[in-house]
């Protein structure tokens, strides 16, 4: 099994003016879809990591709060929190991943007026 | 583990009456009015920064919610009954200047400290003492600013008292021991049962840790906001501050 992951604030990129919960959330949830944080892997107990990463503690207990409604992180009794070895789970947040990026891809095609296929096509293009 | 049991532990607590409660506290000293009005709460479990420029009343406050005076007019409760030297026992207090005896070494302080006070925890003073890094066989007097500050920090979460008041903890404080300070702070605050007052004007070291901020200027409450709730709106705690101050 992966050993316990520990977190330093050099982990993650966090804007103060957007709510820290969502921002952790989002930046785990890429972190398990690109398999930087392994299935299985047990994640430190909201006491370490607030204290590692010096946030509220509350901030750290709704981020797992929300990963475990995702299903992308189980609470084991008595064991602790670990990333779940549920593929579809895993599998459902790489999708999430990339239809965001497409997403973002979009508005930037709109922005300068080309479709997604457009946009693709004219970075292709040769000089 | 029941890690994310404890949000129900909290949700359960936020219904006892509130760690702090002031109500139209004000006070004048030598003729000059240097608190009106002043009206905020404190949620039991919850860390919450007080905040504003030097001069604008938070030494003041932090006087009465410690019992050293009573307010002139209004009421300041601590868990629901009146702030005052009786009630010294749920209060643990980080004042913001050292006043340690420097002829002893942290050891011989500790070993006092513990002796001092009821509710001195022998566990609790062992486990910080390593979190916070404090060298028992040093001198208090040839400690740096940021070490004393660790010293007396430790002094005051030894304690189990279920209110912790922290007056300016970074101020001349180095970065690394401002990062442990942090760090003790919320593993102290992580099972709900501990609420934390931390006066400051050191925004950027602590804007991540608070659940609250109260905001204080000119002897009155400038505002009152939860941080999520700022942060919903696009707002830091930081751009608040520059809003209410600048």
């Amino acid at each position: 099994m992966p050993p316990i992951r520990t977190w330093t604030t050099d982990d993650f990129r966090l804007d103060p003016s957007r709510p820290l919960y969502e921002q952790f959330v989002e930046q785990m949830r890429a972190m398990i879809a690109k398999g930087e944080l392994e299935p299985g892997t047990r994640l430190p107990s909201v006491r370490e990591a607030a204290a590692s990463l010096r946030v509220n503690p509350t901030t750290i207990m709704k981020t797992y709060q929300e990963l475990e409604r995702l299903s992308l992180i189980v609470t084991h009794r008595g064991q602790g929190t670990f990333v779940t070895q549920a593929e579809t789970a895993i599998h459902a947040s790489r999708r999430l991943l990339a239809r965001t990026a497409v997403a973002q891809l979009q508005e930037t095609a709109a922005s300068i007026g080309l479709t997604l296929e457009q946009l693709l096509a004219l970075a292709h293009e040769e000089e | 583990m029941g890690n994310i049991g404890n949000v129900e532990n909290r949700a359960a607590s936020a219904g006892k009456a509130p760690a702090i409660s002031c109500r139209e506290v004000g006070m004048t000293l030598k003729k000059k009015k240097v608190l009106a009005n002043v009206t905020f709460e404190v949620e039991a479990g919850s860390l919450t920064g007080l905040l504003g420029p030097n001069g604008a009343g938070k030494s003041t406050l932090m006087r009465i919610l410690t019992g050293l005076v009573p307010p002139e007019t209004g009421r300041a409760d601590l868990f629901g009954a009146p702030a005052g030297p009786e009630r010294l026992g749920v209060l643990s207090f980080l004042p913001d200047r050292g006043q340690l005896p420097p002829y002893l070494t942290a050891g011989e302080w500790l070993q006092f400290a513990a002796s001092l006070y009821p509710d001195w925890s022998k566990t609790a003073e062992r486990d910080l003492a390593e979190e916070l890094g404090v060298d028992r066989a040093q001198r208090i007097g040839a400690m740096s600013r940021g070490e004393e500050a660790r010293l007396q920090l430790l002094t005051c979460l030894s304690r189990q008292a279920p209110l912790i008041v922290l007056d300016e903890p970074f101020t001349g404080v180095d970065l690394v021991s401002r990062e442990r300070i942090a760090s003790a702070v919320v593993g102290e605050m992580a099972d709900g049962e501990r609420t934390f007052l931390i006066a400051t004007h050191d925004i950027r070291e602590m804007e991540q840790l608070f659940d609250r901020i109260v905001l204080v200027g000119k002897g009155t409450i400038q505002g009152s906001y939860l941080v999520d709730d700022l942060r919903r709106s696009g707002r830091s705690v930081e751009s608040c501050y520059r809003e209410v101050f600048a």
